[in-house]
């Protein structure tokens, strides 16, 4: 009695056959591999397996390079069959896909170099992307469903409680692009130390409020928003000060910093007071250019520094000017600083199938979070894509750039304790299965399916 | 990063198509779960099988067993012929297992699974009858393991927020507990006392420090407790020692802490209900600096934002008779205006005012397009490249909408109603046969000659996705002619308008053009 039927492996494509009979497959949105060897495209059986994320890569990227050398002709041809390959609500390559293609459109039309497409996008008025302006019990819910924030909530508030145990006093400076969302958290686990019980310590939080909107967006002032948080930390018997202090990330926080000096000047014996830099995917908005030798006569001795220097490093120095007792920098693990938009493109192309992934396994589809969750990732595409300059706002950095960007700044780095590794662990636990949690040295690691996907790191000052 | 050094090469060699494109990018494959041992042996399961959890039955008393193996052996019993496989050391092949569903990424032996569990698992989570329900949330599962892990757990954590919403996860419930209005209606009532000093509204909300700090706290601790503290710290935070008394020195501490409160109350305020000489130094401090940085940083905002609002958002100022937004005028000044006529922006602004279609995009579609196929498609995608735009509906969101948006186009140039779908095909025919002048003059620009700018690089782009669109002339082999042909390919491919008789809807585009280009420049 045979019970296992044993079948021959499956040719690879069912399609292969009909090579020049594409008129077809063009329309069928399942068809995933390409039968007709593509003119110049490897067609080895690595690309035939992986074949639609690397052949979209490759048309994407000749698509950049068509608009940039302003061949609208090619352009257009690619446009057309990506369009075609890529649908919006197709699987997640597909929709990464369309995203980038959007985005070279929108850029095509920005640089107005390529009339025809101009055109296209001026008829598709919508194409531009409808970022969702969240309610703060939305934005709560949505942060929730996946680790790609709360990874970087665990760690953090597992680094600061560690950091700042002793203090009666605990200032956090919260540049988050949450909306402070991870600070109820944080006050719930100070208030449920043991030593609260006998001396509460006093919670101060800082927050920059930022004019400039960058998805998530929050349909609530901060100042409604402080006094939530105010309201809830009481609950807890905390006693929490709330303070907004207007600043960009496009000065570096300038204001921010300069108020947090004076501070530090009003109260010289702050050694009581615990100060802690909490950073939440925000300092990549800082612009990290280095300036150019704007003021060369002004004097010959600053042109030479400032000559390599970036708003990011001075952000960070002047960070270490402030003498924090805890500096956490949380962010995304990608590079995408190029100047040059193919490599852009390449980075953010193999950076953000992760959220596109990933979403199938929290989100259904169809639902209204889902679209909430792909049009700020759109936002992103589009940013990294269709912008330059000081609009392009999308500039990650990997680790490896953030820690020597600390170290020169005179920070040394702290390891993580076994206690935010476990709590980390048993917050990924409640998510799918492809998510991973990584050491290296000093720093975690969220992955997905063996990827980088967001990088923890805490420092001290050397 | 070897991505940006391949990227770097690659800038500006279009040129030299070919060269480009074999530059295949070394790099990092996403881990996807399934990549099997191309060596080992592939085994395919019919869903039947896979799920028998008794497959192996003894014909004498019909007893089933899950492995062959045993059943050899329970064959024993019956004094059967009965025989073990032995495991021969040279045939240990892997073995790995597909998916029965044929829509499943596992069905494709590439990404078949390495083991029997696993596959039944698979099968059963992602394709099966989830019939295992936990009688307490109301979960289901497929598996049945699932549903023990699950109950294992289930209830044990459960946190719920007096709005009623239910969390299974603690931190989840804290997030959520800090912005719900559930506590801060429990907080306005418990402290009546407070609310009237939180009920001062800020004069001067502008200001740079914005204190939003919550009224004194309760004097007498048992206060405390009926406040909603107790919610949270009674049942949901068992763990939580906190518990329901504060201890007597908490009382102390909160009088301290109401004063820097305070303190920091009057340098927002300017009201000076606190005279302590520290918070006028911080007041002088903070306010002049920070409303200079803040009227930069609006002046900043609204800058940005209108750039982003003239350049990426032409709806915006849509309302006006330019509508055409940056795009469109750019288009202008180098076509001539003869292109848009001002009927066109009516028609533009008539559909801005259309309440269908948000989001989505050109590519939404275009495939839109294609799915409904026919004349329509290829319509929709000449327009979509701009080529007719003052026709095109920029989001026909269902058929519905975009009829009725026919209806009304056709009415305001008095057509036929009946004509719908055959004049978008119109469309596409009379753009590929007549206008080759506005073709070369919208797509190439004044600086690309014509002629000569079609490398081979073009026409394999066209192989691909567009020229072997079977019949309708699409594989364009001639250098000068493969824009027209890309075109008509497009056209030709979705193919249908053929079937509605070519030569007919080509005469009527050819009435039509006057109409539906809307501009005797495009003749």
């Amino acid at each position: 009695m045979m019970q296992f039927t044993e079948t021959p492996p499956q040719p690879l494509h069912q399609i292969v056959t009909t090579p020049f009979s594409p008129n077809l497959s063009i329309m069928n949105k399942n068809l995933t591999q390409r039968t007709r060897p593509w003119p110049g495209f490897p067609t080895s059986s690595k690309l035939t397996n992986f074949g639609d994320a690397n052949c979209m890569e490759q048309l994407l990227v000749h698509c950049a390079n068509a608009i940039e050398t302003n061949d609208a002709t090619l352009a257009q041809q690619i446009l057309w069959v990506l369009n075609n390959i890529a649908p919006p609500d197709g699987d997640s390559n597909q929709r990464l896909t369309c995203a980038f293609l959007r985005a070279l459109i929108a850029r095509a039309a920005r640089s107005g170099s390529l009339k025809l497409l101009a055109a296209m996008n001026a008829a598709e008025a919508n194409l531009a992307i409808h970022t969702h302006k969240f309610s703060v019990i939305e934005l709560a819910g949505f942060i929730d469903l996946t680790p790609w924030h709360r990874f970087g909530f665990t760690a953090a508030n597992a680094a600061i409680l560690e950091a700042v145990e002793g203090y009666s006093v605990i200032h956090i400076v919260d540049l988050s692009l949450t909306h402070c969302m991870q600070i109820p958290t944080l006050v719930d686990a100070i208030a449920s130390r043991q030593d609260v019980l006998t001396n509460p310590p006093l919670l101060k939080l800082t927050v920059a409020g930022t004019t400039e909107d960058v998805p998530p967006m929050l349909d609530l002032s901060y100042e409604e928003l402080g006094s939530k948080l105010v309201n809830f930390a009481r609950s807890r018997n905390i006693i929490l000060e709330f303070r907004v202090i207007p600043s960009s990330y496009t000065d570096g926080f300038a204001n921010l910093i300069e108020q947090l000096r004076l501070q530090n000047l009003v109260y010289p014996e702050s050694g009581h007071e615990a100060l802690v830099i909490n950073c939440h995917m925000m300092l990549h908005y800082i612009p990290e250019e280095t300036f150019q030798n704007f003021e060369p006569c002004s004097s010959s001795s600053t042109s030479i520094t400032t000559s390599s220097t970036s708003l990011r490093t001075m952000f960070l120095k002047a960070v270490r000017g402030l003498d924090p007792t805890v500096v956490v920098l949380v962010d995304e693990d990608a590079d995408l600083t190029s100047n040059d938009l193919v490599g852009r493109l390449r980075s953010a192309f193999n950076y953000l199938w992760i959220p596109y992934d990933t979403v199938d396994t929290f989100l259904p589809r169809g639902s209204k979070q889902r679209q909430w969750y792909e049009a700020d990732v759109c936002w992103k595409i589009e940013n990294v894509i269709a912008y330059e300059g000081f609009q392009r706002v999308e500039r990650l950095e990997p680790k490896s750039r953030w820690v020597q960007r600390m170290r020169s700044a005179g920070f040394r780095s702290v390891s993580f304790g076994e206690e935010a590794v476990n709590e980390v662990k048993t917050m990924l636990d409640e998510h799918a299965a492809g998510w991973g949690l990584k050491r290296e040295e000093e720093d975690l690691v969220l992955t997905w399916k063996g990827h980088n996907v967001v990088f923890a790191t805490a420092w001290m000052p050397a | 990063m070897g991505d940006l050094d391949n990227s770097s090469s690659l800038v500006g060699s279009t040129a030299s198509g070919e060269a480009t494109f074999s530059e295949a990018p070394a790099k990092k494959k996403r881990n996807l779960p399934g990549m099997p041992d191309p060596e080992a042996e592939v085994i395919a399961l019919s869903p039947k099988t896979l799920m028998a959890t008794n497959r192996f039955v003894c014909e004498i008393c019909n007893k089933g067993f899950q492995r062959d193996q045993n059943l050899q052996l329970h064959r024993r019993g019956h004094n059967l012929p009965w025989k073990l496989r032995q495991r021969t050391t040279t045939e240990v092949r892997k073995r790995v297992y597909v998916c029965p569903e044929a829509s499943c990424v596992h069905h494709n032996p590439t990404r078949a699974l390495g083991d029997l569990t696993g596959i039944k698992k698979h099968f059963c989570r992602k394709h099966g009858e989830k019939k295992w329900k936990c009688e307490r949330c109301s979960k289901k599962y497929a598996v049945q393991s699932d549903w023990k892990a699950h109950m294992k757990t289930c209830g044990t954590r459960e946190y719920k927020c007096d709005c009623g919403t239910l969390f299974s996860r603690r931190d989840s419930f804290i997030t959520h507990r800090a912005f719900c209005d559930a506590l801060a209606e429990e907080s306005a009532k418990a402290q009546t006392l407070g609310s009237s000093q939180l009920g001062n509204p800020n004069p001067n909300p502008a200001k740079a420090v914005v204190v939003a700090s919550p009224p004194p706290p309760p004097l007498t601790p048992s206060n405390n407790v009926v406040s909603p503290a107790l919610s949270i710290q009674s049942s949901e935070f068992p763990e939580n020692p906190v518990g329901l008394s504060p201890p007597p020195p908490a009382t102390t501490c909160l009088t301290t802490t109401t004063t820097a409160i305070s303190t920091t109350a009057t340098t927002t305020t300017s009201t000076g209900n606190c005279s302590n000489s520290s918070s006028s130094v911080f007041a002088s401090i903070f306010a002049p600096s920070s409303t200079v940085s803040q009227t930069l940083a609006a002046a900043n905002s609204s800058s940005f934002s209108n750039l982003v609002s003239s350049t990426a958002i032409p709806s915006v100022s849509a309302m006006e008779p330019t509508s055409l937004s940056l795009s469109t005028s750019l288009y202008l000044s180098n076509n001539g205006s003869s292109l848009f006529p001002t009927s066109d922006q009516q028609d533009h602004r008539h559909y801005t005012t259309t309440p269908q279609a948000p989001a989505m995009s050109a590519t939404a579609l275009l495939q839109k397009a294609a799915q409904m196929g026919a004349g329509a498609s290829s319509g929709s995608f000449l327009r979509g490249f701009g080529l007719s735009t003052s026709s095109s509906p920029p989001q026909p969101q269902d058929s519905s909408a975009t009829l009725q948006w026919n209806n009304n186009h056709h009415s305001q140039h008095k057509r036929d109603a009946s004509g719908g779908a055959a004049s978008t095909v119109a469309a596409g025919l009379g753009l590929e046969g007549a206008s080759t002048v506005l073709l070369t003059d919208l797509m190439m620009g004044p600086p690309l000659p014509f002629g000569n700018h079609h490398q081979p690089m073009t026409r394999d782009l066209l192989g691909l996705g567009i020229g072997g669109n079977g019949g309708g002339g699409g594989a364009s082999s001639a250098g000068l002619s493969a824009l027209l042909n890309s075109f008509g390919g497009g056209g030709g491919s979705f193919a249908t308008y053929a079937a509605r008789g070519g030569e007919s809807s080509w005469e009527s585009a050819q009435e039509r053009k006057p109409n539906g280009a809307k501009g005797p420049a495009l003749l």
